[in-house]
């Protein structure tokens, strides 16, 4: 009766009364059907729903992170009056990091206390862009998925991502800490382009920082496919046929995150989760092994004096070249290891290159 | 004694690892569900006791229990009868709306469900206050409602010290971490032997002479921690105890291994 046209008295009543309206005959089965294929008495079912209900009630708070409780943030910002974290750390000392790094070049798993992610670093010939013919592309792609944290939701960014993606970009790509030019094969015409993903597995503050240190390890871990051009003609060989070529370094900026707390009081390096939502501001740091300043943010929170940015940026500097000593003595350990395992020739990709080309 | 036996999911509980106590129905804890299987040749069903979690099959023979110690886990399923620690997110004319665990739907706790509390004498709970509860009911079905409770259905007194809680610090472990302290506060003879957790009674000896501490442990991984009578060392007494249960559950150490890192990290604190 509803597929068929209704006289307008009808109609208006059927429209100003929405719940109804869908449930025509043409709207395809109830769900009565669906439920009946269930068994009756097992329980499976009800916990389902039992799950799934939370999902749609509380959407427009998935996207934050769950507050901190009073008890907590008080603690803690009187515990950093006394000069003593909530994990018995000092003010400028990092959770123990931990880098590993999977089969492949470029794979990068990092473990920064219980912030955990995983980089991967991938190659693909394509077209220079027309403005800038004699430069390769470099990428840098990081996305927040509900499997990082229950706080972010799938294909929806936040502010978080939004801040960490940018700080990413402004450090190790405006900074140039890949040579792009080496990545050009021929003018205008094909170039690499290298892509770095971020998967984070788990949040627990400083995804910055930690992003930053294993998108840099894994720029020096990873090798590329050999190019040659030949009569205008690109060829790139396997893996297999040719030793793989690592990437044009120029230097090795990492971020360092600080936190203020208690009016600028307190200023502590790498804080975890409850301590960045305890704290008051934050204060972004690049710079390289070397002392040059690629990046400072002062993005939000309370005001801090010129001073202690000055302070901290010498402090930036002693844990940068202490992180960047970490990722050289990881890099030393994995090609020793690779070597071992009867890959000894793809790590002098160097020399072999030049063979090849004479 | 038998030895510990680890069940997965769908696995039967065997009988002979009940307790044998018959007077007192038996009672089930949190990972077993009791399930009726038909049998075709006679009328009569036969019930079957399963896993619904993997598990350590753990019995008490004097309350006549048998629960399933479940590994370390950060999610939290709310469980009738569970302490958990909640915290206020807003509230409404008859409820505090608590989160129990973060990104889950808030569980409900009435504002009268409190000791003593009547319209004109109801603690006055703010956002972000934490209050130790009761789970009272989980509810069945689609849209189902956790709700808590601060009193004891039967006696109407706040029993376990459940109420709202006031200072002190909470800290996350795993929700199997939290069972283990729970039972570790009631020991008998045979759960201690698995449980091994020597670590509250460590740091109950060696942190005596600082005045001691109060601790609320929530099913759902949260552990409320207070020193505030240690004076000047209520910061550091906190944080050690915080540190030593953290990484004890992390690491899952051996009682040999807690009572030195009890040591350790007092050392470190300046608490010795």
């Amino acid at each position: 009766m509803k597929g068929q046209p209704l006289p307008e008295a009808t109609a208006s009543l059927f429209t100003a009364n929405p719940p109804r309206t869908p449930i025509g005959p043409g709207t395809g089965p109830t769900p009565l059907p669906m439920r009946s294929i269930r068994p009756p008495s097992a329980e499976p079912p009800k916990k389902v729903a039992k799950f799934a209900a939370p999902r749609g009630e509380g959407t427009a708070k998935m996207s934050k992170e769950a507050q901190l409780s009073i008890a907590e943030r008080d603690f803690i910002l009187e515990a950093l009056r006394e000069n003593v974290r909530v994990d018995g750390r000092q003010p400028n000392e990092f959770r123990p990091v931990d880098i590993s790094f999977g089969e492949e070049y470029g794979h990068v798993k990092l473990q920064l206390g219980k912030t955990s992610l995983v980089v991967r670093i991938s190659a693909e010939v394509t077209k220079p862009r027309d403005e800038r013919p004699f430069d390769g592309l470099f990428n840098i792609n990081l996305e927040l998925t509900s499997m990082g944290s229950p706080a972010w939701e799938n294909g929806r960014s936040n502010d978080l991502e939004a801040s960490a993606t940018n700080t990413l970009d402004r450090v190790i790509r405006h900074s140039n800490a890949l040579d792009t030019e080496s990545l050009c094969i021929i003018k205008g015409v094909s170039c690499w382009s290298i892509r770095a993903d971020v998967h984070v597995l788990d949040y627990d503050g400083n995804l910055t920082d930690a992003a930053c240190i294993a998108i840099m390890t894994g720029l020096q871990h990873f090798r590329r496919p050999d190019a040659v051009v030949k009569d205008g003609r690109v060829i790139v060989y396997g893996v297999e046929e040719r030793v793989p070529v690592a990437l044009n370094i120029t230097h090795k900026p990492l971020s360092i995150t600080f936190h203020t707390f208690n009016e600028s009081k307190n200023v502590i390096m790498d804080a975890s989760l409850k301590e960045e939502q305890a704290s008051e501001g934050d204060l972004i740091i690049g710079l390289n092994s070397a002392g040059e300043l690629c990046y400072v943010s002062k993005m939000e929170g309370g005001p801090v004096d010129p001073m202690l940015i000055v302070n901290q940026v010498s402090k930036a500097w002693e844990k940068a070249k202490e992180l960047n000593i970490v990722i050289e003595s990881v890099l030393r350990a994995d090609l020793t290891k690779r070597a071992k395992a009867g890959m000894a020739d793809e790590s002098r990709a160097e020399n072999d290159r030049l063979m090849a080309t004479e | 004694m038998t030895t510990p036996l680890v069940l997965l999911p769908s696995d039967e509980v065997p009988r002979d690892y009940l307790p044998a106590n018959n007077s007192n129905p038996l009672r089930l804890g949190p990972g077993l569900r009791i399930l009726s299987q038909p049998s075709s040749k006679s009328a009569d069903s036969k019930h079957v006791l399963t896993a619904t979690q993997a598990g350590l099959l753990t019995t008490d023979a004097k309350k006549n229990t048998v629960s399933l110690l479940s590994f370390p886990n950060r999610r939290y399923i709310p469980t009738v009868n569970d302490f958990v620690i909640a915290q206020i997110h807003h509230s409404s004319a008859d409820f505090f709306h608590c989160m129990v665990s973060p990104h889950t739907a808030h569980a409900l706790l009435g504002q009268l469900s409190f000791e003593g509390a009547s319209k004109k004498t109801r603690p006055m709970l703010k956002q972000g206050e934490l209050v130790y509860a009761r789970v009272l009911s989980v509810g069945v079905g689609a849209g189902a409602e956790v709700e808590l409770t601060c009193v004891s259905p039967s006696t109407g007194k706040a029993e376990g010290g459940m109420g709202p809680l006031a200072g002190g610090m909470v800290f996350d472990v795993s929700t199997g971490m939290a069972a283990r302290l729970i039972r570790a506060n009631n020991p008998s003879a045979e759960i201690d032997e698995i449980e091994g957790l020597v670590i509250l009674a460590e740091l109950d000896k060696k942190l005596d002479p600082f005045g001691g501490f109060e601790l609320a442990v929530g099913r759902n991984g949260k552990v409320w921690v207070n020193c505030s009578d240690s004076e000047e060392n209520t910061v550091k007494a906190t944080v050690a105890i915080g540190r030593c249960l953290q990484e004890t559950d992390q690491k899952n150490l051996h009682p040999h291994d807690q009572k030195k890192l009890v040591s350790k990290v007092l050392r470190e604190m300046k608490l010795t």
